[in-house]
This record gives structure tokens, C-alpha cells and sequence, in this order.
């Protein structure tokens, strides 16, 4: 009744959940002491588990609650190696604030497990679980500092909220199972192709509001800006790549596997989601005083443009997206890595006003904040780019030139406030003294920094055929 | 369906004629009944002490981290019944599978137990 | 057919999936503005969180009952106990955002805006 490679298929999942309850039992028995230890132990699962997810044969197993193909793959090894980055960058930079817990690296395992189990869904009940799962471990990571009162807000307004989307998705679950008769997304899609029962897509609709929550798209990104700006800095650099990437593969295996049927329809809801984000993306990151709440505004317009893709519903719709993603989460990661490495009198320098000048005093992350801001600006021939062109090119291959010309028209003044950050860093008088930046935080984004602008062209060889390979994963035309 | 709500028509009509009744007789003390306060009359009446605290005093944070403790070790049950009444009707390799399963869900559970005791969670001090 | 049975029937009969479906609209919906409309205590808000959950376990037992089907049932003990595991977090948020500010109002939840 079991396919004998079970064990294969599961096991990244297997590494992970197995390394992190190891872990929590070596942490609760040696103390604090063991924080370094357990990170690098924990580092260790993460790069295990990249590496059994990219020989993980193929198939369903549990009845095709757990999928693992091309998509899954690709995914779980880019997913498990951005939580390994941000668990570097999380543990010194706890570390430094005399704050370091063994639990850090242990909630990163967990995320990354719950995430593995959301892009290998094949059921709703497995989605929920590992919705739920990244969730809960990203509430407890933003509380991380329980003495910061504005961290502790912004976890309590991210439960609050993710609660609900929870909720809201749960709900949506619940009427497609009993509209369609069961969980797996191949008997819904059979279930939708056959009876296409209009009150399906009632179900459809919320489980769509959840996941928009999820992947912070507009009219659902009330939590963003907040919690990027309350939770340490670290966890941001992580809350804004891998968990985003995870839940826009979710977002494309429940439309494109469970409701290839209504694609008319959904790609309506998901067209007006990505032009909202957009829209909101760029004006309300105008008014934005707060470095990290102005790229929790980037993100909002950045996720719009990976909506963009899925909206087209095809095979190059899908490798856009993942290469877009990818792309995007290297910059993202970057940016925050460098607010991580930069701090004045031992307090992290957060408002744009902080940066004045910095060119004169820190060069190299000058330059590196630069070259990210132009690329997720999307000036050639930087990386974020080419994750535009893709989306665009996919856009127009479909017939969507409409959304294609909006996407650009935003762009326009999300390069105004882009370009502010440029200019406040070279152009205005210097602030005041910067402490010594955080070697490892400057290494990840000098890491990034590099890869925006020469190694893209050479990694992009790389990316474009795996991506093109994942997106094949669906049978899309 | 609607005979079917008919026969809730009698409860409804109760509920009203309760309703009427009750904000009528709130409504009658409200417009007839003199109300002249003073501070004497307003004043706490209580053995002539005035209450020390609000009634809906706060409750220690450590009945909250108990209460947390006890609803993720309360649902165990709620797999372990289903399972402990299915696992025998099962065909042979399934209910091998079946009970290893479990056996790593109580694994798991164990973890937590070890993690919330060595932490000292359970300590009451 | 015995008695007991009959009396099942009619019953079945009587109350159908649309009730059950409606008591778990109805109660998604107060949750939900349970959330939004609460503006006193977040213990509140964590009831209400748990008010939705629950509406969802009545939409996913009465449709395994009427499809005699038992994914429904297995998902709602999923959902059951994600819900404890979610309540027990939101508590533990809820106890340091009390330890910093000293009051659970909502209204306290108001330094980050914009």
C-alpha cells in the first residue's frame, strides 16, 4: 500500500523535522550555551535537507497528500537555502544584542518544515498544516525579543491577522471539500471538470483571501508594513523571501492543479489582487519614513508582479514567477542583511534620514544598498531585471498586455522613492558616526550585491532551464 | 424549510414577549422612578469599608502558561481515541504503519514534555 | 424498520446539511466581527478566533456526514488541534505584549501606523 521510495520522497521533511526536535532536546538540555552549536547543527539540516529535496524522486505518496515533483523540488532547495542565510544573519545578530536563544535556529528548522510541506501539497488538509505550521513558528520569531515593546506588537498584529487569513482560507477548504467531495487537488480539478458546480468557486474565492494574506498582497497587506517594522531586522530579511516564495508555489498548485477548469474565472480575482498591489504598493511606499517599512511597500508591488505571472495561467507564466521570486527574494534578503549590518551607538539605523551621507563613511554597503535598490527598481541589467522580464514577457505571450502596461506605470513612482534612498546615501551630508558593520551581515549583502549585477547574467544560464524544468510540473501548454 | 421553521414559531414568540417585557420594565424604572443622587447615596456600601479592588481582579500569568500546557497535551487524546478504535480493524501492514505512526506522534509530544520541563515551565515558583 | 431508526429518519430529514451550513455561516461571521468590531480586549479577539475554527468544524463534520465520507472528520481533528497549538501561541504573544505594555486593550496596539 506504501511506494517503497516513501522514505526518499519524504525525506527532506524527514531531515528537518527530525533535526529540529534533536535539536529542541540538545538545547533544553545544555542551555544557552549550546546557541552556537544548535545554529550550526541547525545550518547543517537546512543544507541536508536542500540537498535530499534535490535527488528526491518523484511521485505523490500518503494518497497524494504529499507531492513531490519538479516545482517542489526547485522550490524546497531555493526555500531551505534562504532559511539557512537568514539563520545565519538572525543568530549573530541576536548574538551581538546579548539575546541569542537556542530556539532561534529550532523555530528556522520548523519554518522551513512547514514551508517543504506547503510548496508538496496535494490536499487541502496537507496545505493547511503547512500554512499553519510557517505561520506559527513566524509569530513566535517576530516576539523573539520579548523585551522590544514594538516587536511584540507587531507579532501580536500579525497573529491577530494571520490568524484570520487562517480562518478565512480554512473556511474556503472546508466548502471546496464539500462542494467537490473531496481534499486532493486532482479530484477537486475532476470534481470542478466534470459537475462544475458553480459554489465551488465560493470556496475557491476564500481560499484564494487566504492566501493573499499569506504572500501580503494588496488589499490583504494590513500586516506588513507593521510587522516588518516591528520584528528584528533578521527575521524580516526571512519573513520577506522564503515564506513568500513558498506560499506563491502553494498559490499556483491549488489554481493550476485543483481548478485548471475555472481559470476564467479565478484569473479575474488574482489580475485584480496583483493590479491592487501594485497600485498600493507603489503610491503608499511614497509617504515612507521608515527604511523597512518602505520595502515592506516593495514587497506589496513586488508580489503584484509575481500575481502578474501566475494570472497568465501558463507554463511561461509559472517559470516567470519562479525565476521572478528567486530573484526577488536575493534582493530582498540583501537589503535587509545591510539595515541588519549597519547600526549608530549600538541602535540599528532604520529611517531613510539615517542614511544621509553614508557613501562617504561605509562605501561598500553604500554601494551594495545602491545596486539593490536600482535592481528591484528593475534598471538593466541588474538581476531584478530580468525577474520583470520574464513576468512581462510571459504577460504578453498570454494577451495580457493590459496588466503589462499597468505593471510598468507602476514602476514610475516606485523608482522615486528607490531613487530617494540613492540620493539621501550619496548626496546628503552625513549624519553622524556608524558603528563598525556586522561582518556577516555585510558579507550576505555584499553576497546579494554581487549577484545582482554580475553573477546574474552568468547564474540566470542556471536558473532559466531549472525554472523552465519546474514549470513543466503542472502539464501546462 | 419553512414548515420546518414553523415549528420554531412558538420560541420566537416567547422570546419576544420577554424581550418586551424586560425593556419594558427597565423602560418604566427609567422614566417614573425619582432619581436624585447625592454623594452619600453613590458611595460604595459595603460594612462601611470602600471595596478595596475591582471585583474582575487580574489573574496571575502562571494560571495562563499552565492553561497553555494543558491544551496541547489535552489533544492528544483526540487522535489517540480514533486511532486506538480503528487500529485493530485495519489489514495487517496498515496496522503497522498505523501504530508506528502514533508512536512518532507521542515521540513528538515527548519532545515538547522534555523541552517545557527542562525549561522549567512546569515549576509553579 | 425499527422505530429508533425511523425517528433518525425524520430527523435527517428535518435538519439537513443547508441548517448545519447556515449555524457555520453564522457563526463565521460573528467571529470575524468579533475581530474587527471588538475594540476592548484581545482575549476577545482570540475568542473569536477560535468562534471561526469551530464554524469551519461544523461546515467540515456536516459535510463528511452528508457524503458519508470521512476525510471531513479527520481534517477537523486537524483543525482542532492547530487551533490549540494557535491559541497557546496567541496567549504567549498575548503575555509579552502585556509584559511591555501593561494593559491588553486593543487601543494599546497603536505605536506602528501608516
Amino acid at each position: 500500500m506504501m511506494p517503497s521510495n516513501l522514505l526518499q520522497i519524504a525525506a527532506p521533511e524527514l531531515i528537518l523535522a527530525i533535526g529540529a526536535l534533536a535539536l529542541l532536546v540538545l538545547g533544553a538540555f545544555r542551555g544557552n550555551r549550546s546557541t552556537l552549536l544548535v545554529s550550526i547543527l541547525a545550518g547543517l539540516v537546512l543544507i541536508g535537507a536542500a540537498a535530499a529535496a534535490a535527488v528526491a524522486p518523484l511521485g505523490p505518496i500518503f494518497r497524494g497528500g504529499f507531492v513531490s515533483d519538479e516545482v517542489s523540488r526547485f522550490s524546497k532547495v531555493a526555500i531551505y537555502l534562504m532559511s539557512s542565510v537568514a539563520l545565519l544573519l538572525g543568530e549573530r545578530w541576536l548574538n551581538r544584542l546579548r539575546a541569542g536563544q537556542f530556539e532561534y535556529p529550532v523555530l528556522i528548522l520548523l519554518a522551513a518544515l512547514g514551508m517543504g510541506m506547503m510548496v508538496s501539497a496535494g490536499d487541502l488538509i496537507s496545505l493547511y498544516i503547512g500554512v499553519e505550521l510557517q505561520s506559527l513558528a513566524l509569530y513566535v520569531l517576530t516576539a523573539f525579543r520579548r523585551d522590544d515593546g514594538k516587536a511584540s506588537e507587531a507579532a501580536l498584529k500579525y497573529f491577530v491577522l494571520g490568524a484570520l487569513s487562517s480562518g478565512i482560507l480554512l473556511y474556503g477548504a472546508s466548502l471546496i471539500y464539500g462542494f467537490a467531495g473531496s481534499t486532493r487537488f486532482v479530484d477537486i480539478a475532476h470534481a470542478v471538470h466534470t459537475t462544475a458546480a458553480p459554489v465551488v468557486l465560493i470556496g475557491l474565492v476564500f481560499l484564494a483571501c487566504g492566501l493573499a494574506f499569506k504572500v501580503s498582497a494588496a488589499p490583504f497587506h494590513m500586516w506588513t508594513p507593521d510587522v516588518y517594522e516591528g520584528a528584528p531586522t533578521p527575521v524580516v530579511a526571512f519573513i520577506a523571501a522564503a515564506p513568500k516564495l513558498a506560499a506563491m508555489v502553494l498559490f499556483a498548485r491549488a489554481l493550476l492543479e485543483g481548478f485548471p477548469d475555472a481559470i476564467d474565472q479565478w484569473r479575474q480575482v488574482i489580475m485584480t489582487i496583483a493590479l491592487i498591489s501594485m497600485a498600493v504598493g507603489a503610491l503608499a511606499g511614497l509617504v515612507q519614513k521608515n527604511l523597512k517599512r518602505l520595502l515592506a511597500y516593495s514587497s506589496i508591488l513586488n508580489i503584484g508582479y509575481a500575481l502578474m505571472a501566475l494570472s497568465t495561467g501558463t507554463q511561461l507564466g509559472l517559470q516567470a514567477m519562479l525565476v521572478f521570486m528567486v530573484l526577488y527574494m536575493i534582493d530582498s534578503t540583501g537589503a535587509f542583511a545591510t539595515l541588519a549590518a549597519l547600526s549608530r551607538d549600538g541602535k540599528p539605523m532604520e529611517t531613510v534620514g539615517d542614511f544621509a551621507g553614508l557613501s562617504q563613511e561605509r562605501p561598500t554597503l553604500a554601494i551594495v544598498l545602491t545596486v539593490l535598490s536600482l535592481s528591484l527598481l528593475g534598471l538593466p541589467p541588474l538581476s531584478g531585471f530580468w525577474g520583470k522580464f520574464y513576468v512581462f514577457k510571459a504577460a504578453l505571450a498570454a494577451g495580457q498586455w493590459q496588466i503589462a502596461v499597468f505593471g510598468l506605470v507602476a514602476s514610475v513612482p516606485a523608482a522615486f522613492y528607490y531613487l530617494r534612498i540613492i540620493k539621501t546615501m550619496w548626496f546628503d551630508a552625513p549624519a553622524g558616526r556608524t558603528d563598525t558593520p556586522a561582518p556577516d551581515a555585510q558579507a550576505v549583502a555584499v553576497a546579494a550585491g554581487l549577484w545582482s549585477l554580475p553573477l546574474v547574467l552568468v547564474g540566470l544560464a542556471f536558473l532559466d532551464p531549472l525554472a523552465a524544468l519546474a514549470a513543466r510540473a503542472f502539464g501546462l501548454s | 424549510m419553512a414548515a420546518f421553521l414553523l415549528q420554531y414559531l412558538p420560541i420566537v414568540i416567547m422570546l419576544a414577549i420577554a424581550g418586551v417585557i424586560a425593556l419594558a420594565l427597565m423602560g418604566a424604572a427609567w422614566l417614573f422612578a425619582p432619581s436624585r443622587p447625592d454623594p452619600e447615596k453613590i458611595s460604595a456600601y459595603e460594612c462601611g469599608f470602600n471595596a478595596f479592588d475591582d471585583a474582575r481582579m487580574k489573574f496571575d500569568v502562571r494560571f495562563y502558561l499552565v492553561s497553555i500546557l494543558f491544551i496541547i497535551f489535552d489533544l492528544e487524546v483526540a487522535f489517540l481515541f480514533p486511532w486506538a478504535v480503528s487500529l485493530m480493524h485495519l489489514p495487517h501492514p496498515a496496522q503497522v504503519f498505523a501504530f508506528w505512526s502514533m508512536m512518532g506522534f507521542l515521540g513528538v509530544l515527548t519532545v515538547g514534555f522534555i523541552y517545557e520541563w527542562k525549561k522549567g515551565a512546569l515549576e509553579w515558583e | 424498520m425499527t422505530s429508533n431508526a425511523l425517528a433518525t429518519n425524520a430527523l435527517a430529514s428535518s435538519i439537513g446539511l443547508p441548517h448545519y451550513l447556515a449555524v457555520a455561516a453564522i457563526l463565521f461571521t460573528i467571529g470575524v466581527f468579533g475581530i474587527f468590531v471588538n475594540r476592548r480586549n484581545i482575549i476577545v479577539v482570540l475568542m473569536a478566533i477560535e468562534l471561526i475554527l469551530l464554524a469551519v468544524n461544523i461546515n467540515l463534520v456536516a459535510f463528511s456526514s452528508y457524503l458519508h465520507e470521512v476525510t471531513g472528520q479527520i481534517f477537523a481533528m486537524f483543525v482542532l488541534t492547530v487551533a490549540a497549538a494557535e491559541a497557546a501561541v496567541g496567549l504567549a504573544i498575548l503575555v509579552t505584549f502585556f509584559r511591555n505594555k501593561g494593559d491588553i486593550a486593543v487601543d494599546q496596539a497603536n505605536v506602528m501606523k501608516g
